[in-house]
């Protein structure tokens, strides 16, 4: 059996908790293997090696073996160039941990789904606007999951006008509407917005307001009805900062 | 064969213990039954006296059986000072270090929005009121420096700065007595990132 072992595999962990004694459940998301579970055995001894590496939003490089539900952590190194998160971008880490662990089946390889989270936490670290950063992922996200919205023809297979309004919904082509309302289940964007979306451009202002007003309709029909804790947690402290 | 229902009822209790299976549980029973009766009874008893006297200090939320505990009933300590932790555990270990003679507030748990424990699972109104007494003037937050201790932090700092207090946290970086070729590089590379000027 050898491919039961897996080495030199370059990852990020999205969450731990503790398991039994000493060791502790780590999910993770690797470049080649997806998302999956591993088993960290003796890592919450008080001097384990592994306290300082299986940290969130580290690049690391790991070695597994095992196949299954549970597979076991073999050494983790660290690959660095990312300081500890903190304060607001640590919030935002959460959200994006969140969206990965809640719509990325478990193993399902996706290595384009890797290289998006890993651009996101490098941009957080590069103090990139977090309202580009996170619009950014969350329209490439869609576009990975085979949710992609359509962003260049409306429902009657027209070209988008920029100075036009558009009604979005959920798995539908954008429809021409002549109001600035929109009903349940629908987001009222400018068909500038729209055509910006479609070359991932997200300079105007305007472009990421209403960005993240169609982006959360749509991430929200994929989630269910449970919300988001960091979204919550994010709330509470806009709230604070008014 | 089916175990009488005492038996099942002692085995199905145990299983409330973190890490405690089926399996651990009825090993556990046994032992209590078979080999330690007397360890069963002084179990027993300590159970139900903790369960009746112990409840939590009016200040600092720690476990006490006076409505406030030995620390905040303590006039020598010094009470302009607040320190923040999330467990018991860590007010004791902090007490061990002897380098603090002011007083704690204990949350009794942390933020982990990736469990879904979010801001109103915690008791955080009661520190705001707590830290808003107009005696405490410096807050120092001592949760972990895991991420969902760091996240908590961050929400403690921008709760109580909205109140004009002053927020601080405990330093992080190289252990004492640390050898550079010895340490994890997560550490090593976190105290590079917030090194300090030596005056």
């Amino acid at each position: 059996m050898q491919q039961s072992r897996v080495d030199r595999q370059p990852a990020y962990v999205l969450h731990t908790q503790p398991y039994r004694e000493t060791s502790l459940l780590v999910e993770v998301l690797t470049r080649d293997y997806g998302r999956f579970t591993l088993v960290a055995r003796g890592a919450r001894r008080p001097r384990s090696d592994l306290r300082g590496l299986l940290l969130p939003f580290q690049p690391l490089q790991l070695a597994w073996f095992g196949k299954g539900e549970l597979r076991t952590l073999h050494t983790a190194d660290w690959r660095g160039g990312v300081p500890q998160f903190a304060g607001a971008r640590l919030v935002t880490g959460f959200y994006l941990n969140e969206l990965v662990l809640r719509l990325a089946a478990r193993d399902d390889p996706s290595p384009a789904l890797f290289k998006l989270y890993d651009r996101a936490v490098r941009s957080l670290v590069d103090h990139a606007l977090t309202a580009t950063v996170l619009r950014r992922f969350e329209l490439a996200l869609l576009e990975e999951l085979g949710y992609a919205p359509a962003l260049t023809q409306d429902h009657l297979a027209q070209a988008i006008a920029p100075q036009a309004r558009y009604l979005c919904r959920f798995g539908a082509a954008p429809e021409l509407t002549d109001g600035e309302q929109a009903p349940r289940g629908a987001a009222n964007v400018s068909g500038a917005t729209l055509v910006a979306l479609a070359a991932a451009d997200f300079e105007q202002p305007q472009t990421r307001r209403e960005a993240r007003l169609l982006l959360r309709l749509l991430l929200d029909e994929l989630l269910g009805p449970e919300p988001l804790a960091s979204r919550e947690l994010l709330t509470t402290l806009y709230a604070l900062s008014d | 064969m089916k175990n009488p229902p005492s038996l099942d009822q002692l085995i199905a209790a145990l299983k409330v213990l973190p890490g405690v299976g089926p399996k651990s549980a009825q090993r556990m029973a046994f032992h209590l039954l078979q080999r330690d009766k007397a360890g069963a009874d002084k179990l027993a008893r300590a159970l139900d006296r903790a369960l009746l006297n112990l409840r939590h200090c009016e200040r600092c939320h720690t476990f006490s059986e006076t409505p406030l505990c030995n620390v905040c009933a303590d006039d020598k300590r010094r009470q302009e000072v607040l320190c923040v932790v999330e467990m018991p555990a860590d007010l004791l270990m902090l007490e061990q270090t002897r380098c603090y003679d002011g007083l704690y507030f204990v949350l009794m748990g942390r933020l982990s929005p990736m469990d879904g424990v979010g801001p109103k699972d915690i008791d955080l109104e009661r520190l705001i009121a707590r830290a808003c007494d107009g005696v405490v003037a410096e807050v120092i937050v001592a949760t972990n420096f895991t991420a969902e201790g760091e996240v908590t932090a961050h929400l403690i700092a921008e709760m109580l700065k909205a109140q004009g207090l002053k927020v601080t946290r405990i330093a992080r970086g190289m252990p004492v007595g640390g050898e550079l070729e010895y340490v994890d590089p997560g550490t090593l590379a976190q105290a590079m990132y917030e090194r300090r000027t030596l005056s």
